[in-house]
């Protein structure tokens, strides 16, 4: 833009006019025109700017023109496009936008090409690249070297506008690129910083509708077969969409219309897939891209940056899913620990002393909460020992070994160790238990003068009686290192209800070493998966009946480590020693 | 947030503060210029945009709000920007919109700053307001 108009004639150009005459004195002919120049001279302040030069040069042809107002309206190429030739979102090239307006109007914002004039009350001058508008005009334009040196001033300064508001767009687009570039970046950062994922929805519909100059928008997250609505923006989208629906496809490939309803107010609706086409962890929908004239569809640009952001998205989903789960498992850990706490105070603390008799409880749990469960009562003339096993492990199983705590705690000493019992527990267990839930449970009462266990065996593995062969005559006794089981005598509580026990008994005789155990000692596996198994028990326990109990559990717990070789405990395990000393 | 963009005008002593919320779109930007364009024509030179209540903003609503930022030039008159979010502030600086108006992150801070007629830039305010 010219900011001063070219320096007037020179004394020295007066020079040429015929006949002597002063300085400053000019001919006739060129007075007019250096009086225009004078004028026109004193519009040009250089300080404020070629929009103000202009503006004074339009107020100078308005009052030229004796109109109430002037307009100047320039064409634009693209004014706030995304410079995608596929994008017509731009203004047509056809479309002049006023740009300066002094007086009265009524100016339209934007004239066609093609206006007519006179129309709207208007007189229209067309120049190369815009047309000057006056309002309430009178006649046309006039002619003379005043009338055409304004108008070439004005086409001169209208080329010169033109020229700066392209290098504006220009500049605009280019830091706006930059702006686009960052977010892509920053998003990378900052939603991946967003671990939340309803915040995450909310930055991922927000940034990508900023990206895009969408006017609407909306944000989808794949559960299981469909696509479900997380958030939307500026209008009603559709709540879920089928991941089979055959419209789906083509459109995120942008060679298909959106599937029916997605967006109904939308014009224009473009979408991609978040982490890709084949496995979408979701979808990111835009809707009706804006200008400053109005709406329009989406170009391929726009594609590829809203695919890059969804790649970006893909990421910030997956740390927040990833990030959902460990503190999922951080929870569950903790309930877990609390409930192994809990657990820990159900356990013996250690055995009650028993004179003649040595005695032993062990549990090892192969997770923080087991679903084994041992108990040593004594009570007055003998003792009451209790060994369960909970169908599964953590926070369930706990719950269910608390519950058989409780219902033991309240019914043995009213009940006593017999069928009923066994009826009321089972009948307990099943109201307070989930439908797959049972225990197997071996309850044992010892009379410790007589040596006499009466115990009810519901569905547990059967305990282990290893004679020491000293004993003579009835039931309990028998040759050295014979074995005789604690055999069940019903299901295990909680599978049936109306389930009927039958108790057993028997009499321990001094040196006899009785084991109760739980079925994570007889089915340690090892890498053929093949089970320790009751032979390898037993075995164990003649081989050292004789030493310590504590030595035993030890070198059971040391050969069934060796059989696993290396592999990690599977199952709780737990063990009862009771042995007659005379 | 709200889905079209919501204004409240507060005049104050030949300073009024304009508060956006919502989407600073084409839409948005509009009704944003139209609240300038008539505080300036009521005579204000001195004008507040308080950003708080706005969370995105597009390329059309920055177009619009830096031809508020020339209107006010073509014046000299002054206007600021207050209390943007990291990504807006961070658009604003990228976009030049920085160069031309004062970005405070916090209204009152704008208003004496802008009252002791240190707001002919962005840059050193901008500065000055996050130190």
């Amino acid at each position: 833009m010219a900011d001063s108009p070219p320096d007037p004639p020179t004394p020295a150009a007066d020079a040429d006019a015929p006949g002597p005459r002063p300085v400053d004195t000019p001919p006739s002919e060129i007075r007019p025109h250096l009086a225009l120049w004078r004028e026109l001279e004193s519009l040009a302040d250089r300080d404020a700017g070629e929009v103000a030069y202009v503006r004074r040069l339009l107020e100078l042809w308005r009052e030229h023109q004796k109109a109430a107002g002037a307009a100047l309206y320039l064409g634009r190429e693209s004014v706030d496009g995304d410079g995608d030739p596929d994008s017509d979102s731009a203004p047509s090239p056809r479309e002049l936008l006023r740009e300066i307006s002094v007086g009265e109007g009524p100016f339209p914002t934007s004239l066609t090409a093609d206006a007519e004039p006179g129309n709207g009350g208007l007189t229209l001058h067309r120049l190369p690249g815009g047309i000057l508008a006056a309002s309430h005009a009178e006649g046309d334009l006039p002619d003379g070297p005043r009338s055409e040196v304004l108008t070439l001033l004005l086409a001169a300064s209208l080329r010169a506008l033109r020229l700066r508001q392209q290098l504006k767009q220009q500049h605009f687009q280019v830091n706006y690129r930059v702006v686009e570039l960052e977010s892509v970046y920053d998003v990378g950062l900052a939603i991946a910083g967003t671990l939340d994922l309803d915040q995450l929805s909310e930055e991922i519909l927000l940034r990508a509708l900023s990206l895009l100059d969408a006017r609407r928008a909306a944000f989808y997250l794949r559960h299981g077969e469909s696509y479900r609505l997380e958030r939307n923006y500026g209008g009603e989208a559709r709540e879920a969409l089928a991941a089979d629906d055959p419209a789906l496809e083509p459109f995120l490939a942008g060679k298909g219309p959106a599937p029916d309803g997605m967006m109904p107010q939308a014009r224009h609706v473009m979408g991609v897939a978040i982490g890709g086409q084949r496995q979408p962890r979701g979808l990111i929908v835009v809707a009706d891209k804006e200008s400053r004239t109005g709406v329009g569809p989406f170009g391929a640009s726009d594609r590829r940056t809203l695919s890059l952001f969804a790649n970006q998205s893909a990421i910030a989903l997956e740390n927040a899913r990833l990030h959902r789960q460990a503190l999922e498992k951080e929870r569950l850990e903790r309930e877990m620990e609390l409930a192994a706490d809990i657990q820990r105070q159900l356990l013996p603390d250690g055995a009650p002393a028993l004179p003649g008799w040595e005695l032993l409880g062990w549990n090892r749990p192969a997770r923080q909460v087991g679903g084994d469960y041992y108990d040593l009562r004594s009570r007055e003339g003998g003792l009451t020992f209790t060994i369960a096993d909970v169908t599964g492990k953590g926070i369930g199983a706990a719950l269910l070994v608390s519950t058989l705590h409780s219902a033991l705690d309240l019914l043995i000493d009213r009940v006593g160790v017999s069928p009923e019992l066994f009826n009321r527990l089972n009948g307990h267990i099943l109201k307070s238990s989930a439908r797959n839930k049972f225990i197997t449970l071996l309850l044992a009462d010892l009379d410790s003068e007589s040596g006499e266990i009466n115990y009810v065996n519901a569905g547990h593995n059967p305990g282990l009686l290893l004679r020491s062969g000293a004993g003579e005559g009835d039931a309990g006794e028998g040759d050295a290192g014979e074995v005789v089981e604690l055999s069940p005598g019903g299901l295990p509580l909680g599978l049936m209800a109306g389930s009927e026990y039958r108790s057993g008994s028997l009499r321990m005789e001094p040196g006899d070493l009785l084991c109760l155990f739980t079925d994570g000692i007889t089915e340690c596996a090892n890498r053929d998966d093949e089970e320790f198994g009751e032979e390898r028990l037993i075995a164990c326990l003649r081989r050292h009946r004789d030493e310590t109990l504590g030595d035993v559990v030890a070198c059971i717990d040391r050969e069934t480590q060796e059989f696993a070789a290396g592999l990690p405990q599977l199952d709780d395990e737990t063990i009862i020693l009771l042995r007659r000393n005379r | 947030m709200s889905e079209s963009l919501k204004i409240q005008v507060e005049r104050r002593d030949g300073l009024a503060v304009i508060y956006t919320e919502g989407y600073i779109n084409n839409q948005g930007g509009e009704e944003i210029a139209r609240a300038a364009n008539e505080l300036i024509l009521d005579g204000h030179k001195v004008l507040l945009l308080n950003l708080q209540g706005t969370k995105i903003v597009n390329s059309i609503g920055i177009s619009i709000l830096i031809e508020i930022i020339e209107k006010m030039l073509e014046i000299d008159g002054k206007l600021a920007f207050c209390c943007l979010t990291p990504t807006i502030e961070k658009t604003f600086h990228i976009m030049g919109l920085a160069q031309y108006a004062g970005i405070y992150g916090d209204e009152a801070v704008a208003v004496d700053e802008m009252r002791g007629g240190g707001a002919e830039g962005g840059a050193a305010e901008d500065s000055a307001a996050k130190a």
